[in-house]
């Protein structure tokens, strides 16, 4: 079980840091001094959405070829 | 071995448009993966493509959470822009709100700080002689008639028009123009002459 929750948090790591330049680049479409609030808040939504959030069951690779 | 590569190429081929897709494109660019699904072609057991089964769904539910996490951001910063403007209209101090319907300058903008300009007056002093930083300049212009000093002192320093100063000193203009030009020539002949 710590296991999987280790493994949930590494993987939202890298997901995040992975996309710290697009969090940058978002964070000017607001005013200076609220980039840091929305940055965090940004952080924060990431984090609770993989937690949540179910993916759609992937397709199986054999039905592209049938 | 040969006879492999056939088989392989053979596979790729007849599936070209598939190989083609972005999504499978992208699983078969890892160099395991493309191992793995090389090996369910040659020998199609039901392991071999549970393992690349296995390998393609977890690519493509990065996939989706990648895609999903960069709309996320991008909407949410969007939104989170849109929900503080709108609190910040609501709630909006006095000195905050814009003077015209458009907004733009906020009343805040077009307070004077008085006390700055007090200070500056008070060190500088506001007279013309009391601006003159040029020894020789000054002396020159102590040589003048009071009346002269008078009146270059509101035409340089208070930036008044010749009209304006005839009404305050109660005569025409060209009274003024007149002592205005002799002032000048008179600077001009003692500067001069202290030059040589």
């Amino acid at each position: 079980m710590a296991n999987l929750e280790n493994q949930f948090n590494e993987e939202t790591l890298t997901i995040i840091e992975n996309f710290t330049p697009k969090i940058k680049q978002c964070l000017h479409s607001t005013d200076y001094q609220e980039r840091e609030d929305l940055e965090q808040e940004i952080k924060l939504k990431i984090i609770e959405k993989l937690a949540t959030v179910k993916f759609q069951n992937a397709p199986s690779f054999w039905d592209f070829f049938s | 071995m040969g006879h492999d590569n056939q088989k392989i190429e053979e596979f790729f081929y007849k599936n070209n448009e598939q190989v083609n897709n972005p999504i499978i494109k992208s699983f078969l660019s890892d160099s395991k993966n493309l191992y793995l699904v090389q090996k369910a072609i040659l020998y199609p057991t039901e392991i071999n493509k549970k393992l690349v089964d296995e390998s393609f769904q977890s690519h493509y539910k990065n996939i989706r959470k990648v895609k999903y996490v960069s709309n996320l951001i991008y909407f949410f910063s969007l939104d989170f822009d849109k929900k503080r403007t709108r609190l910040q209209n609501r709630f909006l101090l006095i000195l905050d709100r814009g003077i015209s319907e458009e907004g733009g300058t906020t009343a805040k903008e077009l307070i004077e700080d008085e006390s700055n300009e007090k200070e500056l007056n008070n060190i500088v002093g506001v007279g013309l002689l009391d601006n003159i930083e040029d020894e020789q300049l000054l002396k020159s212009l102590q040589k003048l008639t009071v009346k002269q000093l008078q009146i270059l002192e509101m035409i340089y320093v208070k930036d008044l028009t010749t009209k304006e100063i005839a009404q305050k000193l109660r005569t025409t203009p060209q009274n003024i123009s007149n002592l205005h030009r002799k002032a000048l020539n008179k600077l001009n002949h003692t500067l001069v002459k202290k030059g040589e």
